[in-house]
């Protein structure tokens, strides 16, 4: 059973990767909305108009 | 009439029935469908959800572009693109959101638009150059979602960095506990297909790796309330659960690098997770009902229309002119003087210079009827203009208004001393039974038994650790949490926790008469004499916009078209319909120009004793009906204070109106003769209710500025649909529906959730003692904490979850 020894501690580096990709999720403000998001995904005929400089509402100053 | 139904057709853009083949049901449908199709957003019909008739303003949204409202509002990057964030009424589904954020499309400029629609917010971002605020805002009103600038924006940011902390600890606990659970399973297989001791010590040591760093990362909130609980000598929940949680680590940590003994950190894991669950899951309610409060704040108008600057000639001032400007409310000075429309509501104390007219002074004082002004009269910020235009020099603006000393006052006493909670009150003597019986159980084994010193300290560690009260701190926000759902759900929100435990105690309420028992509006309830007399009157009063005149206009259709119409204003009114002159008005003014004879003296005077406002109606010089005008009672109000008197609440009334008025409704809905308080200022219901304050708790019910004070001053305020922004404020429960049933709802609801609580409570402290008891004798296992910690937790969630509080016609 001595893979234990590399698996084991691989298995939690993955985990700590996961739980930082999901800090970071929270962080850049993707959990913040949670109401609008999903319905906005029905929206599918035309490109929005938006332009990069302003791409993300959380992200602009105020 | 006929019996042949009319065709029926829906409104092209809500989809209500429409009679007689007609497009739209109104006139704001018609608007938005005309905007939305100039825009080629048709798309907008195809991803409705749900739809209701569409509501548009004409107004043009001036002050959004003004530079004061500027400075404060909108933030221009380095781009040269200005933000604003804009609260729109009317957010309801997808298609909304949609038809929203297609605005860069239709108006040349627009960079971006963002809905929130949990929020209700829209944040914009638009090239100054290209096009304006108020152009944006008045394309979004003809839409349909008239825009208002969004006040909340400073704690919005607060909120979202609490909320985001939150979460990130949420996910840390969660990862945790999934690995930990994997690490535990492997070593309880162990425990029965042997393993050997290096292959456990592994399996211990990536256990204590884990949970050490991030149960202290996600534990540290409890950590530090119950710091903060014991500097300030008060005790809290999280006192003992922070014992546990750090007793489990340190002793589970000591015993990994001792190499022998339990550890429990896969229990404690899930203990924190499900603690972070439910505070999550509570500040997402509270946030909900907060940010709707907030939302009705949001809708206050903020502008004046400036007629003359200070200084200015005041003469010639006429007050329907249309050349009054525009200027956001902090422009105006003492001196100024602005005009008032109709419907309006006056925006600062001063005193009339131009024009007559009736003001509806409920909201302020709560007196029912009318006040008639003409120049020279004082009148007050706050108040409703209902009859026609007003010029008004302002002597007070702001907070130095009457109204605005009000709310200072309000806003000085709404900061509610916290209520000893129940559940902390446990927490307490559950703290000190759980340490005394530790220290036995060490001593105990000790000096009893043939075992060692080490095995009492394990079986007290086992003891504050199986012990750790998770279900104890889950039972109230998880009872909590369903009411508050299920109330939201019906439109009554309650703003947090303490409010529902202040209601769950019955003590003295009372009620607010105008707007809270009684619609808020006159209508005419007794009519003596000739009936038909009421069609002729109803002619007469066609054109007027007077209280009286609505109030006799909807009691009976008008039966002929009125001529020569004569109004005296705070007076009465004459006309000639159908060939006759009819008169109406206050009996003195009607008796000058008709004859009156005993009976119809009789009608006045019993009118009159009843508190309700005689109306004289003439006919070819000769009074042939009186109505007696009054604010008609809810339909519900009688059976709601039913409820309420059988849940064990006292009631009284106390409101500003005359006391004539009062004792007519306190006698309609059975109310003892001394639990009516007529005539009451906003002080004195300030008063009444601290003098109650003493026996017992007191909920105030109201709707006015006039009650705001009143309800800060109760253990629990509850503001009812329609009411004034600062009673919202001031107020722990506000009310959507116009129903006064909820009233009656909420204690009841108050109370079935405090029943929940004490159920919950009593199955944690069941399953402490018997978890307790088997660490004393020392047969507990980790297996068996492992399997019965979130048997616990589930238990109080299933309890939870049947509470009988707000289920009926939810």
């Amino acid at each position: 059973m001595t893979i234990l020894y590399l698996i084991l501690p691989l298995a939690l580096v993955i985990a700590g990767a996961a739980v930082c990709a999901f800090a970071w999720t929270v962080r850049s403000g993707q959990l913040d909305d949670v109401d609008t998001p999903p319905r906005r995904i029905l929206f599918d005929d035309q490109p929005a108009p938006r332009r990069a400089g302003s791409a993300r509402a959380a992200d602009t100053p105020r | 009439m006929t019996a042949v139904a009319l065709a029926r057709a829906s409104c092209i853009h809500c989809g209500l029935p429409v009679a007689g083949g007609a497009a739209f049901c109104c006139t704001g449908c018609e608007v938005v469908h005309g905007a939305i199709a100039e825009h080629g957003l048709d798309q907008f019909y195809a991803l409705r959800e749900a739809s209701a008739p569409a509501r548009t303003t004409a107004h043009d949204y001036g002050e959004l572009g003004d530079p004061a409202f500027q400075r404060v509002h909108v933030q221009v990057d380095a781009a040269g693109t200005a933000h604003t964030a804009l609260y729109l009424e009317d957010l309801r589904c997808t298609a909304c959101v949609w038809l929203v954020e297609r605005a860069p499309q239709c108006i040349p400029g627009v960079a971006d638009v963002r809905v929130d629609l949990g929020r209700g917010r829209a944040d914009v971002a638009w090239d100054p150059a290209a096009t304006s605020l108020p152009a944006i805002a008045r394309y979004l009103d003809r839409i349909g979602h008239p825009p208002h600038p969004y006040r909340g924006v400073e704690r919005d940011a607060l909120r979202r960095r609490e909320d985001r902390a939150l979460l990130t600890k949420l996910g840390v606990a969660g990862a945790a506990v999934g690995n930990l659970m994997l690490l535990a399973v492997a070593l309880y297989a162990g425990l029965f297909g042997g393993m050997s001791r290096g292959d456990a010590g592994l399996f211990r040591w990536a256990s204590m790796l884990v949970a050490v760093p991030a149960l202290g990362f996600a534990a540290a909130p409890f950590f530090r309330t119950a710091l903060g609980a014991l500097r300030a000598h008060r005790l809290h929940l999280d006192l003992p659960l922070s014992i546990g949680i750090a007793a489990g680590l340190g002793w589970g940590s000591a015993n990994v690098i001792r190499g022998v003994g339990e550890i429990y950190f896969d229990s404690l894991a899930m203990l924190v997770f499900l603690l972070l669950v439910a505070r999550w899951i509570v500040l997402r309610h509270h946030r909900r009902a907060s940010t709707a409060a907030e939302l009705l704040l949001a809708l206050t108008p903020s502008r004046a229309h400036r007629l003359a600057r200070a200084g200015e000639p005041a003469d010639a001032i006429d007050a329907a002119s249309d050349t009054a400007t525009e200027v956001p409310i902090e422009a105006i000075v003492p001196g100024d003087i602005v005009r008032v429309l109709v419907g309006e509501v006056i925006p600062v104390d001063g005193d009339v210079v131009a024009g007559r007219s009736t003001l509806d002074v409920g909201l302020l004082t709560g007196e029912s009827r009318p006040i008639d002004v003409a120049p020279g009269a004082a009148v007050h910020a706050g108040t409703v203009n209902v009859a026609s235009p007003l010029g008004v020099r302002a002597t007070a603006v702001g907070e130095v208004t009457r109204v605005g000393r009000l709310v200072a006052a309000i806003v000085a006493m709404s900061g509610k001393a916290p209520i000893e909670r129940l559940v902390d009150r446990i927490a307490g003597q559950f703290v000190a039974v759980v340490s005394t019986a530790a220290v036995l159980t060490l001593i105990g084994w000790s000096v009893f038994s043939v075992a060692s010193v080490a095995a009492g300290a394990e079986h007290a560690m086992a003891l504050l650790i199986v012990t750790c009260p998770c279900a104890l701190a889950l039972a109230t926000p998880l009872a909590v949490t369903v009411a508050l759902g299920r109330a939201a759900r019906r439109g009554v929100l309650i703003k947090g926790a303490d409010a529902l435990e202040r209601l769950a105690t019955p003590g003295t309420m009372f009620l607010d008469k105008t707007g809270t028992l009684t619609a808020g509006k006159l209508a005419v309830v007794t009519w003596r004499g000739d009936v038909g007399a009421a069609r002729l009157a109803s002619a007469v009063e066609t054109g007027s916009d007077h209280p009286i005149a609505r109030a006799l206009r909807a009691h009976a259709t008008p039966a002929a078209p009125a001529e020569q119409i004569c109004e005296e204003l705070g007076r009465g009114i004459s006309a000639t319909v159908a060939g006759r002159r009819i008169a109406v008005g206050a009996p003195a003014w009607v008796r000058q120009r008709s004859k009156s004879h005993p009976a119809v003296e009789g009608w006045i005077a019993e009118i009159a004793e009843r508190g309700e406002t005689p109306i004289a109606i003439a006919s070819d010089g000769l009074i042939v009906a009186v109505a007696g005008l009054a604010d008609p009672i809810r339909d519900d109000a009688h059976a709601a204070l039913d409820r309420l008197a059988s849940l064990g609440w006292e009631i009284h009334l106390l409101s500003g109106d005359d006391a004539r008025v009062v004792h007519r409704v306190g006698a309609a809905l059975d109310v003892p003769w001394s639990r009516r308080h007529g005539a009451a200022s906003p002080e004195d219901k300030v008063a009444a209710v601290t003098a109650a304050r003493a026996l017992g708790p007191v909920v105030m019910v109201g709707d006015g500025v006039n009650d705001a004070a009143a309800m800060a001053a109760a253990s629990a305020g509850i503001a009812v649909s329609g009411a004034a922004e600062i009673a919202i404020e001031a107020a722990d429960v506000v009310l959507r529906s116009p129903s006064i049933a909820d009233v009656a709802a909420v204690a009841a609801g108050a109370q079935a959730t405090l029943a929940t609580i004490r159920r919950n409570l009593r199955c944690s402290l069941v399953y402490n003692l018997v978890a307790g008891g088997l660490a004393v004798s020392g047969l507990i296992h980790p297996l068996i904490a492992a399997a019965v910690m979130p048997l616990s937790s589930l238990t109080v969630l299933a309890s939870s979850l049947r509470s009988k509080a707000f289920r009926e016609r939810a």
